[in-house]
This record gives structure tokens, C-alpha cells and sequence, in this order.
């Protein structure tokens, strides 16, 4: 590109800044109802954002568009309770960081008039976002972040319809007691390991809370920083502790490199409970067989459309449109805009008391979820799904497979794992 | 001490005036955000601007006094229901500090070796924050909503209050570095900036005058930190004290001109719109084009301006006359 002179280069770059601006915007229509929709769109967490978003579509062209589904307002075109009017997103990019949530919130609020918001996926930045909207009253649902403080703040805007970190915890602690039960299996000690941001020592403080409730020995406790490079001294006191299960809260990275250094130092407990890492899309392609029998908590698994045959429509859908399969993210952001566009719908009102009114009334059965929930209905004190609870998985052949709560299982739980010798 | 030309005094006049009345004409919060934001990076560039531009002192951890700044505001009033405003100099004492106590060990340090050790540094603050769980560690300290009043130093209906208070800061942080710029303290600090050596054989007390701009830096610095958390009512370590706003500081600095008193200024007013408005106009096609032009229009400006844009006006001036 020898001819490509300086000026031509800044002519060329300055035509490039403004041609987003010189599109023509498409005809308003008569009728639509704006929401906005907070995801970090590009910067570290752009592919999770882009999953968000990519659930969030899917849901606003079945509220749209005429579908023969089970979910709220599929089968008519539009909001009923509006005449039929539109819904239409504006969608924000919070790159990730708080300030952007909130300057965004306020943005799409001001500027384009949305009657309400979904999203933001971090929970540091829905904090502040949620902030925001409480301010200038605005009703916020969100259905992907999972920090327990988010629904304590007594925030009368703000409502979440997917489980949170507290309620995945006690899950887990509620399986170990089926466990016993159901299943005649014994398990005294734990050992409870998590990175330590926001998420990690919430759940870890929720693991020591429920471990006392449910009476189980902790027999180590330990915090780590998601980004180490080594952890062979913590496994190393893991092994020492000798749990009988291990509770894991982490993110990707140091979940490929736990899973990697349990398997050379030999750490067998009996089972391995663990958070979000385990379940990111890019866990089982690096660490393969060896993520094998490790149980993760998710709220959402395809194989739920044996039981729920709504699961696996929506899921084809979503295939069919976007060429991968549904992953979790995407599943999480799908139902905020049902909750928010049905109550909009029964309120016959965009007014954001009205609005709020008729969230708090939600009564969504379960059989129009694509999650294994009783429904949605929110907590009045709390504005918290009462029925949100999560599932959970276990990696068999290298698959995620439900395995509890036991009577939605698809497969049975592999208890106790075998020992990384014994396997091939 | 240099006087200003009638001209000079005449258009500054007439650009304060305007920046009052901005609050009045716009609508919208995000037109009153982005005014803050441009003006929370200005006076940053500008208390950055004392150590790096005058005193030669590249700093890539002002993170610290930032999250110092705002921390202990925060904390204060979290914990012991402090007014913000005395949590404010609070912040900037401990800031000033802080710059102190890691001033001494890097006193002698020049160039790349003083950037390197200030990372160094900054990222020891956020990971010590990250862990210390008396400040609520990485989960962060949520601050409780108040009623508005500028005593509360908290604003809910209106962000004009948040806007003057900001644009007050800038002009007192202006203020400082006009001060430290024509003062003998100036003088000793370029000479340093030229010369540790050679200052000192001339008699400059070469690390008690670069302490004191590593000092005066950290207090304005932190001074914004509690004015930012203030203004977003939440922070935790991974949004005050992480290195992209170090290299922010130093980009809006480097991009208007460092060694300018008025370089900041600039370099916030020409950086922050750009990055805010590619943000909302491409940032949502999830396509990372707006980071792209954003970096472009950086490199443009670092290749072809490295004086930046301060220097760019200057040589239009002088052809004028």
C-alpha cells in the first residue's frame, strides 16, 4: 500500500467515524415501547456480552412475532395489553466498568425515553446502574447477575427473576442432604475454596453460613486471586484437609488450572461442587476428559428438554438462528424481557409506578420458564424471584448433564468420583 | 512571574462563562456527564501534569491516590459517618502520604525506571485493597444514599451541582499547577527534569522539590478520587485503582500537551468526548470499532504531534503573530 498518503489515511479514518452516523435510521413505527439493555458489549467480557445479547434478541422477536410457544406473550404479536405496540431495544454498552453502567442507564433513560431496563451481567455494574434507575424511577429487571447484595439494598425499581449466589450455595448444600438420603451416601467434611472478588467471598461467606446450618465440618477455607499462576500450595492444603467434598467458586482460568493441578498432586475428594468457571463455554475444550464427574451449578442445561419440551423449542430456535447452541448466558438474559414486557402488558401503561404495581404482581407459572422453576413471583420485601433456584450438572463424557434436583434429572450422579489413578 | 495578555484574559473570561451557563442549556444528563467526565480527567491530567510534565516524572500508578482518594472518603463515611468534604482532605493527607512514603525510596529513580516503579506500586495498593477486608475488600464499599445537599457532598435530581463542583476543582487544581509552574519551585523542577546532576550541582535540592510535586500531585489526585465516588455512590478496587486510569491520566496529558499548564485540559476535551460518543454510537454493535478508532486517532496524534495538541496551537499562534 505504497500510495496510501497521510491524508488519504485521515480522510479515510474520518469517513469511518461518521458512517454509523450518516445510515438512515429506520421509520419509527407507530407503536413500540423502548427498553434498554446493559451489556459489556466490548472490552474483556464482549463474548459473554454478546452471548447476553444474543438471548435478548431471541426473546424480543418472540415477544414480537407470533410463535406457538409456552412463554408469556409468544403467541400474539407484540404487547397485548398495548394494542399489539412493539418492543424495541436500545441496547448499551457498559464496556464493563460501573461509570459506563450508570452513565449508560441514565443515557438510555433521558435520551431515548426506555420505560425500563434489563441486564448488565456484572454485578458491580448492575449495582450501580440499579442506582441509577432508582433515581429517576425506572423499573430495572434483571435476570443475569448473581451477587446476593443486589436484591438487600430495599431497592423499590429493581427486581431480579434468576437465582443468586446464596440461593446456588444453599443448593448445593440441599443436594448433599439428598445426597444422604436419597442416595445412602455419607459426607462429613467439606473444604470450601474460592477466588476472592465480589462473587467468590460471597459465596464463600454463603458455603461457611450454610455449612454450619446443615451441619458439616469445614475443614479448610481458603481464598485465592483468580489471576495466579500457581496454586499447587493450595492444593497441596486441600489434599492435607482431606474433604470429603470440595466447594469451588471461580472463574475460568483458575478453573482450568485447579482441575489441572488437582489431577497431577492426586486430590480425591468424593465430589466436587464449583461455580461459574466450570460451566464457561471454554472449560471442557481445554481440560477435556479430566473435567469429567466435577458437578456445576447452572440454571439452565439443553438437556432440561426432555422434561421441559419448551427447553428444547427455544433452544432450536436459538440454534437455528445463530448456528451454536444456547449456552448459559444467553438462557439467563432470555427471560427479563418476558417478565418486563408481560407486566408492561397487564399494566396497560407505560408509567413506571404502574409498571412496578404489576411487577410486583408477576405470577408466572413454571411450565412458561425455560429454567426448572416453580414460576416467577417476586419477594415483596425483597423484589428476589421467590422460585428461582439453580440445577445441577456434572460433566459425564465430557457433556453437562442434569443431575439434580433429582426428580429433573437427565442422567444419574456419578458419587463418589473415582480416583484420578483408576481412570484411564 | 509571566503576565497574561489582554486577549488571553479576554477569551478565558469568555470560555468560564460559557461553561457556567452549559448547565442551562442542555438536557439530558448524558450531555452533563460527559462535561464531568472531561473535566474529572482535566484536573487528573493536570495534577499528573506537576510530576510528569514539569518534574519529568512519568507516574503510570495516579490509580493509587485516585483509589487512596476515594477510599478514604468512602470508608469515613461508610464507617464513622464523616462528612465527605473533610473525608476529602482526609483523602488527600493520606494520598499525600502515601507519595511521600513511596517518594523517598524512588527519589533517585529517573525515566522508564520511575515509570516501572510507580506500576509497581499502584498495583501493591490494589492488591492490598483487593484483600483488606476492613475496606470491604474486592467486593467493594457501597456508599449510602442521602439527602441532596452540598453539605452531604450528594446530588440526586440534578447533576448540575456535581458539574460546578467539578469544574471548581479543575480550576483550583489550574490554579495550583499555574502556581507551581512559575514559581522557583518550577524552575527547579524543569531543571531537574533536564538534569538530576546538573540541578544538583546548581544547589537544587533535588528530592525534597521533586517530593514536594509527587506530593501536591497525590492530594489533587485523590481529591477527584473522592469526588468520583461521590458522584458514582460505589467503587471497588477493579473500578478506581486498576491501571487503565493511569494510563488514561497519562494519555489525556501526553495528547494535549504535557509541560503546558493547559495541556490536560485539552487533551481531556478532544479524548473523553471521542471515547464517550464512540462508545454510545458504535459501542453497542459489540464490533470493538470505536476502541479502534479511538486507538487510530491516539497513534495519529503520537506520530505525527508528539508535542500534542497544545503544541499544535502554539505553532499556529507564533505564525499568526
Amino acid at each position: 500500500m505504497g500510495n496510501l498518503t497521510r491524508r488519504n489515511f485521515v480522510i479515510g479514518g474520518g469517513a469511518l467515524a461518521l458512517s454509523p452516523l450518516i445510515v438512515p435510521r429506520a421509520f419509527a413505527q407507530a407503536k413500540t415501547i423502548k427498553i434498554g439493555a446493559l451489556y459489556p458489549l466490548t472490552g474483556n467480557l464482549a463474548s459473554t456480552g454478546l452471548d447476553n445479547r444474543r438471548g435478548v434478541e431471541l426473546a424480543v422477536e418472540i415477544i414480537n412475532g407470533k410463535y406457538d410457544l409456552n412463554l408469556p406473550l409468544a403467541r400474539t404479536e407484540g404487547i397485548p395489553g398495548l394494542g399489539g405496540a412493539k418492543l424495541e431495544v436500545v441496547w448499551a454498552d457498559t464496556k464493563g466498568e460501573p461509570k459506563n453502567g450508570q452513565a449508560e442507564a441514565e443515557r438510555v433513560v433521558t435520551q431515548d425515553h426506555v420505560v425500563g431496563i434489563i441486564g448488565a451481567y456484572q454485578s458491580s455494574v448492575t449495582k450501580v446502574a440499579s442506582q441509577a434507575t432508582e433515581r429517576l424511577k425506572v423499573p430495572y429487571v434483571c435476570s443475569d447477575a448473581s451477587s446476593p447484595t443486589l436484591t438487600e439494598r430495599g431497592l423499590k425499581y429493581f427486581f431480579r427473576v434468576s437465582p443468586h449466589d446464596g440461593i446456588f450455595a444453599h443448593d448445593q448444600f440441599r443436594f448433599l442432604k439428598d445426597l444422604e438420603a436419597q442416595k445412602k451416601q455419607k459426607v462429613q467434611t467439606v473444604a470450601v475454596l474460592y477466588e476472592n472478588t465480589e462473587f467468590g467471598s460471597n459465596v464463600g461467606k454463603e458455603d461457611l453460613r450454610y455449612a454450619q446450618e446443615y451441619g458439616y465440618k469445614v475443614v479448610a477455607d481458603i481464598s485465592y486471586t483468580n489471576n495466579a499462576t500457581d496454586v499447587t500450595s493450595e492444593v497441596g492444603r486441600l489434599i492435607k484437609a482431606s474433604p470429603d467434598v470440595l466447594l469451588h467458586a471461580s472463574y475460568i482460568t483458575d478453573a482450568i488450572l485447579f482441575t489441572k493441578t488437582f489431577k497431577e498432586m492426586g486430590f480425591n475428594p468424593k465430589g466436587m461442587l464449583t461455580m461459574a468457571g466450570y460451566i464457561e463455554p471454554g472449560y471442557l475444550p481445554a481440560i477435556k476428559a479430566d473435567g469429567n464427574f466435577i458437578i456445576v451449578r447452572s440454571t439452565f442445561a439443553l438437556d432440561l428438554a426432555k422434561k421441559k419440551p419448551l427447553v428444547g423449542q427455544v433452544a432450536d430456535l436459538f440454534k437455528k438462528k445463530y448456528g451454536i447452541e444456547m449456552s448459559e448466558n444467553a438462557a439467563r438474559s432470555f427471560m427479563a424481557p418476558f417478565v418486563l414486557a408481560e407486566a408492561i402488558s397487564r399494566a396497560k401503561s407505560t408509567d413506571a409506578e404502574a409498571i412496578v404495581k404489576a411487577l410486583q404482581g408477576t405470577n408466572i407459572p413454571g411450565d412458561q420458564v425455560i429454567y426448572p422453576w416453580k414460576g416467577i413471583q417476586f419477594d415483596p420485601k425483597t423484589q428476589q424471584n421467590v422460585h428461582a433456584t439453580g440445577t445441577l450438572v456434572q460433566i459425564q463424557d465430557q457433556k453437562y448433564l442434569t443431575v439434580w434436583p433429582f426428580e429433573s434429572a437427565a442422567a444419574d450422579v456419578v458419587w463418589p468420583l473415582p480416583a484420578w489413578k483408576s481412570r484411564k | 512571574m509571566k503576565t497574561f495578555t489582554k486577549r488571553q484574559i479576554s477569551i478565558s473570561g469568555a470560555v468560564l462563562v460559557l461553561l457556567a451557563l452549559y448547565p442551562l442549556a442542555v438536557s439530558g444528563s448524558f450531555a452533563m456527564h460527559l462535561m464531568i467526565m472531561v473535566f474529572l480527567f482535566a484536573t487528573l491530567g493536570v495534577a499528573w501534569n506537576i510530576m510528569g510534565g514539569y518534574a519529568g516524572m512519568f507516574s503510570f500508578g495516579q490509580a493509587a491516590f485516585f483509589g487512596i482518594g476515594a477510599y478514604t472518603s468512602s470508608f469515613l463515611f461508610t464507617a464513622y459517618h464523616v462528612n465527605p468534604w473533610i473525608g476529602l482532605l482526609a483523602g488527600g493527607v493520606a494520598a499525600a502520604a502515601a507519595a511521600a512514603l513511596i517518594g523517598i525510596p524512588c527519589s533517585n529513580l529517573r525515566g522508564h525506571y520511575f515509570a516501572i516503579a510507580s506500576i509497581a506500586f499502584a498495583e501493591i495498593v490494589r492488591i492490598h485493597f483487593n484483600n483488606w477486608k476492613l475496606i470491604g475488600a474486592a467486593e467493594g464499599l457501597t456508599i449510602p444514599m442521602q439527602d441532596e445537599s452540598l453539605r452531604n457532598f450528594m446530588f440526586h435530581s440534578s447533576k448540575a451541582p456535581y458539574y460546578y463542583i467539578m469544574l471548581a476543582f479543575l480550576l483550583l487544581s489550574l490554579g495550583v499547577c499555574a502556581w507551581v509552574a512559575t514559581s522557583r519551585m518550577g524552575f527547579y523542577l524543569r531543571a531537574i527534569k533536564e538534569s538530576h546532576d546538573v540541578a544538583k550541582v546548581l544547589g537544587v535540592d533535588v528530592v525534597r522539590y521533586r517530593m514536594a510535586a509527587i506530593m501536591i500531585s497525590a492530594f489533587l489526585t485523590a481529591m477527584v478520587g473522592t469526588f468520583y465516588a461521590q458522584y458514582i455512590l460505589y467503587l471497588d478496587p477493579e473500578s478506581v485503582l486498576i491501571l487503565p486510569i493511569s494510563v488514561q491520566i497519562v494519555l489525556v496529558s501526553m495528547l494535549g500537551g504535557a509541560g503546558s499548564v493547559m495541556g490536560p485540559v485539552i487533551g481531556a476535551a478532544i479524548l473523553l468526548p471521542i471515547s464517550e460518543f464512540t462508545r454510545v454510537k458504535l459501542g453497542f454493535k459489540g464490533s470493538g470499532l470505536d476502541m479502534i478508532i479511538y486507538g487510530t486517532l491516539i497513534m495519529l496524534i503520537s506520530v505525527y504531534q508528539p508535542q500534542g495538541v497544545w503544541g499544535i496551537l502554539q505553532k499556529i499562534g507564533r505564525k499568526k503573530k
